[in-house]
């Protein structure tokens, strides 16, 4: 009886120990660990204008020499323009999003935020948040 | 690896724990004021004799009640249904989806009787260390660029603590007086102990308690040991975006503690 006491006792202390549970910031933190430390190679633009009618879209190949980009894991990020500054994934309204402080060449700050489509390990689809049509951005890390 | 030095730690602490209290509960040698506090009342000491006393009455249609040890191994398949996952993730599906069964294994007591002195039936408390094969049941694809992929990725290896009881019939095979086969059948409930990863928690889809319907076969060699084979069809018991079917089969052995030790 005192073992089965003692078995009771260790069995309810490990249930204590494993306890874990969804947070706010926990689908930002897979997101994150999915974004960070690849390279993510831009494969295609695509830019989906309407007319009166009916939408036209521009696909434009961008191949994967020409742009990629780097998100670190301490939160800096790079691109092969020569861009560099910090980035954020946020959930804002349900939207993922990745938020970015950035500096050109010359240091003078901007700001881009990207609605994140899709993210896995090794395919990456994100649309640009600005006024008129948007433009989606087709990275993989290949 | 992070996770690894997680559970070592853990199971070193329960380790520990076990040796402590067992050290404890088996001193024999009564101190000073032990030998003086024999000789006072313990309402809570009373109480609990009570308890114990009422238990005995409660149960006494349980007869026999042999305690055994029993290890077993476990080929386990789960279902994974993942549309109510809204997070916008990918992980392709071919990467992750191998729809076989994969070999765990599980340890524990069980306690076999008779009820009435007319029904057999065991119960059995362990903990299953359980791999998973994975069958996700929606692809999507996002076109012209990303076929074929999941938003989900499911653990495809955890721990449980389990619980069951089964009612046991025996067949009128051979000859009953030496071997024994038995046809059972019961539920079962296991809780998920190890530690669940971030990507299962995602909208709500972490799921810690999995109830089970178990069928299968024993056979019982002259009281020697026992050989079980039983199916184990379970579903989680909480609602949840991502609904999980597991199913398993545990092939096992058990011997009586008497025997043992």
């Amino acid at each position: 009886m005192k073992l089965l006491y003692t078995l009771l006792i260790a069995i309810s202390t490990f249930t204590l120990f494993s306890c874990s549970k969804e947070t706010s910031t926990t689908q930002a933190n897979v997101m994150n660990n999915l974004l960070t430390n690849k390279n993510w190679y831009l494969d295609y633009s695509i830019t989906e204008a309407t007319n009166s009618t009916t939408p036209v879209v521009v696909k434009s190949y961008v191949g994967q020499s020409t742009y990629f980009i780097t998100y670190l894991k301490n939160g800096d990020t790079k691109d092969s323009d020569g861009i560099t500054g910090t980035y954020t994934v946020e959930l804002i309204n349900g939207a993922s999003q990745i938020h970015k402080q950035l500096k050109t060449g010359n240091g003078n700050p901007f700001e881009v935020i990207y609605n994140i489509i899709s993210v896995g390990e090794s395919n990456m689809v994100l649309s640009k948040v600005v006024t008129g049509p948007a433009t989606k951005l087709y990275f993989t890390t290949k | 690896m992070g996770l690894a030095n997680t559970f070592l730690h853990r199971v070193l602490c329960i380790f520990l724990l076990t040796i402590f209290v067992g050290s404890t509960v088996h001193a024999q040698t009564l101190t000073k004021k032990q030998q003086d506090s024999a000789f006072l009342l313990h309402p809570g000491q009373e109480r609990m004799r009570k308890i114990k006393k009422s238990l005995a009455k409660a149960f006494v249609n349980f007869t026999g009640n042999d305690l055994s040890l029993y290890g077993s191994l476990n080929l386990s398949k789960q279902k994974i249904n993942d549309n109510g996952i809204t997070a916008p993730i990918n992980y392709l599906y071919n990467s992750l989806n191998n729809n076989s069964y994969e070999a765990g294994f599980s340890g524990g007591f069980r306690i076999d009787g008779m009820f009435k002195e007319k029904h057999l039936y065991s119960f059995s408390l362990g903990i299953n260390r359980i791999a998973v094969g994975n069958n996700y049941q929606n692809i999507y694809s996002l076109a012209p660029f990303i076929d074929d992929f999941t938003h989900f990725k499911a653990d495809n290896v955890f721990t449980t603590l389990n619980i069951t009881a089964h009612y046991k019939k025996l067949l009128p095979v051979n000859d009953m007086n030496k071997y024994k086969f038995y046809a059972v059948i019961g539920p079962s409930f296991d809780y998920k102990i190890s530690s669940i990863s971030e990507e299962n928690l995602i909208n709500g889809a972490g799921n810690r308690a999995i109830i089970n319907g178990d069928f299968g076969g024993e056979f019982d060699n002259k009281g020697y040991y026992v050989l079980f084979a039983h199916y184990k069809y379970g579903v989680n018991i909480k609602s949840s975006s991502v609904p999980i079917q597991l199913n398993r089969f545990e092939i096992g052995m058990s011997i009586k503690t008497k025997d043992l030790f």
